[in-house]
């Protein structure tokens, strides 16, 4: 590779690509040059330096990889989502014996616990298995503990009442899932919740899928926004092969499908649904 | 401006505190013919999450949407960044979203749009900061007037809070200090 002169951000990832498990070189341009201006400057390295110790370095290029996949997530983030979940799709898998859930790129794990939330409330929390990625080890060790800091002032139980009608203050419903510490602002999810998700570490711009069932849901939201958009047509098809037939995909509020991908999923309110059938109406 | 000399690829406009008013007045008396794609960066309330987009509809003479990740930049549409997302200008003209930490306490943060175009379009990009409470955007539009984009500050004395502005100011001498009938005036100078 370059051994002077001025590197770019593209040959760097072309090192990591190289030295390395990762491959960045699909993110979208904007987010990755950020995230990595981020590294140098929290780093104090120019390029080239960040590049020598890539090379060298295993440890070092962990923390580089958390430091560029580092997401923030929140529960019920977009309530009106859920709530549409909660009253109109879900309960359409009732008649199920199983329900698979696939969460890609869960992150610290709360939305993990926003969902099967809805499951009990619905009364299906004992058919519910979650699979939950994600390439963070650090993410997953938060998701795995599922105790959250400063949730509350964030409007986590504001955004929870809303999603299932509940008056607002009233706190009754919200403490059947977590223990709620309010002097320090932290809440702990109960074991319950807890017990019916693997988290497993996975990088999904890879090829494999680290569990080998189908799945009725993927949830992936606010993942596929950091990829261009010939990645995220490789990770929607890896999700349409993966779901049953007429499975559950839920995206963020502000992302859809791109292209041909259109065509492979009905879209019903906020959520899109696996269709074998060729829609032509898009 | 000696607008015969660019051809502006983008127009982002950052606000927050009382800038819906004069937003919803510029949209107002915008030529419908309005040729460039329009960036609305503005600071929203985080639980009050709908209803911006539609009360900007309601005046404005362009259509007014809050984009998808990865669309495309129109001509004559005026994009509003989501609520609780940050928004970036891409080279190829599109959008993408964020949920990265909020930035000067704010998601969107306006130096985030601001900087990204200019980055994208860097001379061919225009930058308009309006009334605000806060310092958001004063990084970013000096970010726009470094790469030769062009840059207008709300003239302070026609704001509500003028501390955005003022920022602004203590950082860099912008383009141009306007009133919100002149900043009008000058986008509607883009036409034709």
């Amino acid at each position: 590779m370059n051994s002077c002169g001025v590197m770019t951000y593209k040959e760097y990832l072309r090192v990591l690509k190289q030295h390395s498990p990762y491959d960045f070189s699909d993110y979208s341009d904007n987010s990755i040059y950020r995230r990595i201006d981020k590294v140098m400057r929290d780093q104090e390295v120019t390029l080239e330096q960040l590049c020598e110790r890539t090379r060298h370095d295993k440890d070092f290029v962990e923390q580089v990889v958390e430091a560029i996949t580092v997401n923030t997530t929140e529960l019920f983030r977009d309530p009106a989502v859920w709530k549409y979940l909660f009253e109109k799709h879900l309960p359409s898998l009732s008649g199920n014996n199983f329900i698979n859930v696939w969460h890609a790129g869960c992150s610290t794990g709360q939305e993990v616990y926003s969902l099967l939330i809805l499951f009990n409330e619905l009364g299906l929390l004992d058919k519910v298995r979650v699979f939950a990625t994600d390439i963070s080890r650090n993410a997953l060790d938060v998701a795995r503990k599922g105790v959250y800091q400063n949730q509350i002032d964030r409007g986590c139980i504001e955004n929870f009442n809303t999603v299932f009608d509940i008056t607002s203050g009233d706190k009754t419903t919200f403490l059947n899932y977590f223990d709620v510490d309010e002097k320090h602002d932290r809440i702990s999810v109960k074991p319950f919740l807890k017990e019916k998700i693997k988290f497993i570490r996975h990088d999904l711009v890879k090829n494999d899928v680290p569990f080998y069932n189908k799945v009725d849901v993927v949830f992936c939201r606010n993942v596929l926004i950091y990829f261009n958009v010939n990645l995220q047509n490789r990770i929607v098809q890896r999700f349409h092969e993966g779901l049953y037939n007429n499975g559950t995909l839920v995206l963020g509020a502000h992302e859809g499908l791109s292209g041909f991908f259109k065509t492979k999923f009905d879209r019903q309110g906020p959520v899109y649904r696996k269709s074998n059938v060729f829609h032509l109406r898009y | 401006m000696k607008k015969s000399d660019r051809k502006f690829k983008v127009v982002v406009i950052g606000g927050s505190a009382g800038s819906f008013s004069v937003v919803s007045k510029i949209l107002s008396q915008l030529d419908p013919e309005f040729p460039v794609p329009l960036v609305l960066c503005l600071h929203r309330l985080k639980h009050v999450r709908s209803g911006l987009v539609e009360g900007l509809n309601l005046k404005s003479r362009i259509p007014v949407v809050e984009p998808f990740d990865k669309e495309k930049l129109k001509p004559g549409v005026a994009m509003l960044a989501p609520s609780n997302y940050h928004l970036f200008v891409e080279f190829d003209s599109t959008i993408s979203l964020s949920t990265e930490e909020v930035y000067n306490h704010s998601r969107p943060a306006i130096d985030f749009a601001y900087s990204s175009a200019a980055y994208a379009f860097r001379e061919k990009t225009l930058g308009i900061i309006l009334t605000g409470a806060n310092k958001d955007g004063a990084r970013g539009l000096k970010g726009i007037k470094d790469k030769k984009g062009y840059t207008i500050v709300q003239d302070p004395s026609t704001c509500d809070v003028e501390t955005m502005p003022q920022s602004a100011l203590k950082l860099f001498e912008p383009d141009q200090i306007l009133t919100p009938d002149e900043i009008v005036k000058v986008l509607n100078s883009l036409v034709g």
